[in-house]
């Protein structure tokens, strides 16, 4: 009936959600009344949903209840399915399905073979077709919670998602009776859901995103500059993520098992499955208390099986696995040819990122001014798990009211093609005959851009002179004294990513600005003492300047201009 | 910075040089701020002009 009523006019009001949809999990959000994002919880309390799909007897279950299937129903449970949608058989990786339904070629695309209907003999189904029908279990638990028909989304997806992927995507949600307006980059999301809250202002700044998953972990620096966002570099790892940590956490019980009773459970299939599960259960409890137990009924051959682990045997054990987490931050902010000391926010992003431990380790990589922003290092930092949906909330509900046509020609390569400035431009002062560069308009801002600041004048007053400059940062290391201030603890183990630690430990590091290459001088006459001056730097597309200069208070402004070169 | 006695220019205004290339960059279509930019673009508006309107 709703399908008829929909189907007849094409232009029905639209209610838009944000999803993030994730290998391990997915989440719903929108934009409350009041302007804010909020996470929309499933029928079964859970805001994180997994996105898995299990089928018994023609029923489908989806989220924890078909989670809790793996154990005794996996051959017709489907899990960890959104990274083959859109992709080659032969392309994908295999690993993350072993414990369910086993991913298979059809054509050219991955199926799975499960009974999902009452009858005995299995169906292939497509991992389209899965997709649509864990988006339509989404869309349902959203429309049931709104009370109001969800039929419009904006969806998140891994920043090196290909165009076919990204299709696939769009196919199979409609499917769903979910239209697409944009899919969106993940990173971009979790400083969306940052930016858009009331209290943040909008300033120029380098971002690293590190979004730790179940099963993958994506980081990316992101330049923000006047609001608009352009990513520099990502890096991707797709072997590490919260089942990395996970498999610590079975490791160390299986042992345990081992020592009393000389079965291993890993080897009995139902036995690492009951292990995962409970293993998660753990592992997350261990992110918000020192102390968690694990008990699991009849592990293997019949045997109950109850311990306890503490946080710091955990995160002993767990070393390695951390060190790749931070390894990849530190892989990245290279590839983006930057220093830690560029950075000035470091968001936490996904489920693995609520371990305390990681976000420790990171904000010792970089500098005390770098904000991390993760529930153990910030207490104004959002739920990591959230970020993602909370950011397509935010965009769905900006975009909602665009026809289709508009919301395409706006994201097409024509408009976000843009060109960056390659350097920072600022303002040059001399004093006591030591020249400064402070910069005005950050490298990496897109163009057109503007920026006005404030400039104090030498105290007398008189005749002053700004020198517009290009200029360049460079890292300026010092040799400390004897008894410096050590910027690190020393307990780094051997890990192989860290290799320039010896000499970071020594030395000060600091970031010190170089003029490169004068831009424009101009002369305000006759400033008043102790005044300041405004100056105004406006850069077309084609690299043409306007600037203008005036006293703080004062009428007139000396102006001008310089031709685009390019 | 104090003006050196001497400098003279035109209306007060000298150019000295340009800026160097920029890179071509993708922006993330996401945000206000970025709509408003795709906004201006579409219709070729200046940044004066969008405010008018």
């Amino acid at each position: 009936m709703g399908d008829a009523v929909n189907g007849a006019s094409a232009e029905t009001e639209r209610f838009a959600i944000g999803i993030s949809f994730g290998n391990t999990s997915s989440s719903i959000a929108r934009i409350s009344p009041e302007g804010k994002a909020e996470v929309i919880a499933n029928e079964e309390g859970d805001r994180q949903i997994p996105s898995i799909l299990s089928y018994i007897d023609g029923e489908e279950y989806h989220g924890t209840q078909a989670k809790a299937q793996l154990i005794r129903n996996s051959s017709n449970t489907v899990a960890y399915f959104r990274d083959y949608l859109g992709k080659d058989f032969k392309s994908i990786d295999a690993t993350p399905c072993h414990q369910s339904a086993h991913p298979q070629q059809q054509d050219s695309t991955v199926a799975f073979t499960i009974r999902d209907t009452e009858s005995e003999t299995p169906n292939t189904v497509t991992v389209s077709e899965i997709t649509t029908r864990h988006i339509r279990r989404l869309k349902q638990s959203a429309t049931d919670f709104l009370g109001k028909e969800v039929n419009a989304a904006v969806i998140t997806v891994p920043t090196n998602f290909t165009d076919a992927q990204r299709e696939a995507l769009v196919a199979a949600s409609k499917a769903a009776g979910v239209e697409v307006l944009q899919l969106i980059a993940e990173p971009v999301a979790a400083v969306m859901a940052y930016d858009a809250r009331p209290e943040a202002t909008v300033t120029d700044k380098l971002v690293v995103v590190a979004d730790f998953g179940g099963t993958r972990s994506d980081v990316a620096v992101i330049a923000c500059r006047g609001g608009m966002y352009t990513i520099l570099a990502t890096a991707h790892d797709y072997e590490l993520g919260g089942a990395s940590l996970d498999q610590v956490i079975i490791d160390h019980f299986a042992k345990e098992f081992m020592k009393k009773h000389k079965t291993d459970p890993r080897e009995d299939a139902r036995g690492l499955a009951k292990l995962k599960l409970e293993g998660e259960g753990t592992r997350k409890a261990l992110s918000l208390s020192a102390n968690a137990q694990l008990s699991i009924e009849s592990l293997v051959d019949g045997i109950d099986y109850g311990s306890t682990v503490n946080r710091t045997r955990f995160e002993l054990l767990s070393n390695k696995v951390f060190a790749q987490f931070t390894g990849l931050i530190e892989q990245v902010v290279k590839k983006a040819e930057l220093d830690v000391l560029d950075i000035d926010e470091v968001i936490f992003s996904g489920g693995a990122s609520h371990t305390p431990k990681i976000a420790q380790l990171a904000a010792n990589i970089f500098p005390e001014t770098t904000t991390i922003l993760a529930p153990s290092t910030s207490t104004s930092a959002i739920n990591p798990s959230e970020l993602a949906a909370r950011g397509a909330a935010f965009q769905a509900s900006l975009v909602q009211e665009f026809d289709a046509e508009d919301i395409e020609q706006s994201i097409h390569p024509m408009v976000t093609v843009t060109p960056h400035l390659s350097k920072a431009i600022g303002v040059e002062f001399t004093s006591n005959n030591e020249t400064s560069f402070q910069p005005l308009l950050n490298a990496d801002t897109a163009l057109p851009a503007r920026r006005i600041a404030q400039y104090t004048t030498p105290k007398e007053g008189g005749d002053v002179l700004v020198r517009v400059c290009e200029g360049a940062r460079k890292i300026k290391v010092t040799k400390p004294e004897p008894k410096a201030k050590e910027e690190k603890p020393a307990d780094d183990e051997d890990s192989d990513f860290d290799s320039d630690d010896e000499e970071e430990e020594e030395d000060v590091r600091e970031i010190v600005w170089k003029t490169e290459k004068p831009v424009a001088e101009l002369a305000v006459k006759g400033v008043k003492a102790g005044s300041k001056v405004e100056v105004m730097v406006h850069v077309n597309p084609d690299l043409g300047l306007q600037i203008a200069v005036r006293e703080v208070g004062g009428s007139t402004a000396v102006r001008g201009a310089i031709n685009g070169s390019a | 910075p104090s003006l050196p006695s001497g400098w003279t220019a035109d209306k007060d205004f000298k150019a000295v040089g340009g800026l160097s290339a920029a890179i071509q960059r993708n922006i993330e279509p996401v945000g206000p701020h970025f709509l408003a930019h795709a906004r201006r673009k579409r219709h070729a508006r200046t940044f004066s002009e969008d405010e008018r309107i």
